[in-house]
């Protein structure tokens, strides 16, 4: 379960502090709920996911999580460029604490994201749909109850992103997860429940096909 | 579930072995140069400095005489310079919420520490080899001087690499502030050499404490001057350390947002 509790949110900027992002955003994700993120570009999405990845603070209010909640996947982020595929895998199995079983996880994600060769070569020398494998593969490695995803599923090629989504309907049945994506298809075939953020304010559907049509009915100015 | 010291004590193993292959890596045979680096600055002084100072420390042997001095530079110089550009190198891995912009500061610290051992063990056996007498008279009390340098400069990287995400400017002045550390440290000259008058300028500076104290373990016959006290090194060392940590946690937010 995550409470997300009157989460008030703005950035510094170089001059000085910025507006409002998100104010007083309330909701309660149920465990095993699979929650579609709708909104405008800039409405606040990825801001409201680094807040429940627990990598940002909110300004204001709090955010619990009754749960092992994954990292943010998405572009490129938390991985490091300088270091190969295999040595940045490496780490995080080792900031999640499985040194013990490092070769077995090592080798899940070497076949899950099946780069090749590429594998052993700097991250600097991938393609973004090479990164957002390594990405899906790592957070798949590792059973969380919540999985959050940054457009991660958009990226990748026809073939990665069946087998992705067909990874992602196996966790379905025994974890959640909260994703953000602009193609409706993808949240309508995995998401059961909706958030549409709108100048600052979340609005929660239990429907994601709601959460779809509110969105859609909002005229963009 | 983890507790947060075996969160804490995993985050710092990997990041190290991250940090240890990012350095070795970092060129072609970069552990070459982390090893030839320090030989090449010690001949170069050896030949720039060793003809001087055959005159104003007779007895003492000044190929070790120099060693001493810009091994414990380098130590304090390393772990207060390396990690302070510790978090903007690490940012993408902040991703992690495990990863703390204090462990990645400390970590690099602990690594300049293993390369000072391996670099100082490397120019011993060698200075060894050549016939120098590379046996400490006192070895606890240069073992204490170096560990006071190393926190010295933990301490100083803890508190500018907060400083430097703040306010960008503060990196490159500290960074311009060490290099005139340097020649008023005392690594290629004792202390004795100053004139009388400007000692208490001298020994304002902490590291010179430090590098006067390895000396003193290091050389029986070693006259430093009244006043050096390793304490005052420890003290500015304790006093840094504890504002770095505060100010890490003060800002911990601020480190982490964008």
């Amino acid at each position: 379960m995550i409470i997300v509790d009157e989460v008030y949110k703005r950035y510094r900027c170089d001059h000085g502090i910025g507006k409002w992002v998100l104010q007083g955003v309330s909701f309660t994700i149920p465990p095993k709920v699979n929650v579609g993120l709708v909104g405008r570009n800039g409405a606040g999405k990825s801001t409201l996911l680094g807040l429940i990845g627990g990598i940002d603070t909110p300004t204001r209010g709090r955010v619990e999580r009754r749960c092992r909640v994954s990292w943010p996947m998405g572009f490129g982020g938390g991985l490091q460029g300088s270091l190969t595929g295999r040595q940045n895998a490496k780490f995080v199995c080792r900031i999640h604490g499985h040194e013990e079983d490092l070769p077995d996880r090592l080798r899940y994600i070497e076949d899950f994201a099946e780069l090749g060769d590429s594998f052993d070569e700097p991250i600097k020398t991938y393609s973004s749909g090479m990164k957002s494998r390594l990405q899906f593969a790592l957070s798949l490695a590792f059973d969380f109850d919540v999985y959050i995803s940054d457009e991660i599923t958009s990226t990748g090629d026809a073939a990665f992103k069946k087998k992705a989504a067909a990874a992602f309907k196996t966790l379905t049945d025994r974890a959640g997860l909260i994703m953000v994506s602009h193609g409706e298809g993808i949240l309508k075939e995995f998401c059961t429940a909706g958030i549409w953020l709108h100048e600052g304010r979340a609005y929660w559907f239990d429907s994601i096909n709601d959460a779809l049509n509110e969105y859609k009915k909002c005229p963009s100015r | 579930m983890r507790t947060s010291s075996l969160i804490a004590w995993s985050v710092w193993k990997a990041l190290f072995l991250r940090e240890a292959v990012a350095r070795l890596s970092a060129r072609r045979a970069a552990w070459v140069w982390i090893l030839a680096e320090p030989v090449m600055h010690l001949v170069l002084l050896n030949v720039l400095f060793g003809f001087i100072l055959q005159q104003v420390v007779s007895s003492i042997d000044h190929g070790l005489f120099i060693t001493t001095g810009v091994l414990g530079f380098f130590l304090a110089q390393n772990a207060a310079m390396r990690p302070k550009d510790a978090i903007s190198a690490n940012a993408t891995l902040l991703t992690y919420r495990q990863v703390l912009p204090v462990d990645t500061v400390l970590v690099r610290a602990a690594l300049e520490a293993v390369l000072f051992m391996v670099s100082a063990l490397f120019l011993f056996t060698g200075l060894g080899l050549l016939g120098h007498q590379v046996f400490p008279h006192d070895f606890l009390q240069v073992m204490l001087a170096f560990a006071a340098l190393w926190l010295a400069g933990i301490g100083l990287g803890l508190t500018l690499s907060v400083a430097s995400q703040l306010i960008p400017e503060m990196g490159k002045v500290a960074g311009m502030v060490f290099r005139p550390l340097y020649f008023v440290s005392g690594v290629m000259y004792p202390a004795s050499a100053i004139p009388p008058a400007y000692q208490s300028w001298f020994l304002l500076n902490p590291f010179a404490h430090g590098i006067e104290t390895v000396r003193t373990g290091f050389f029986p016959q070693y006259h430093t001057i009244p006043g050096v006290n390793i304490g005052y090194l420890l003290g500015f060392a304790m006093f840094t350390i504890c504002l770095g940590l505060a100010l890490h946690v003060r800002f911990a937010t601020r480190l982490v947002a964008q």
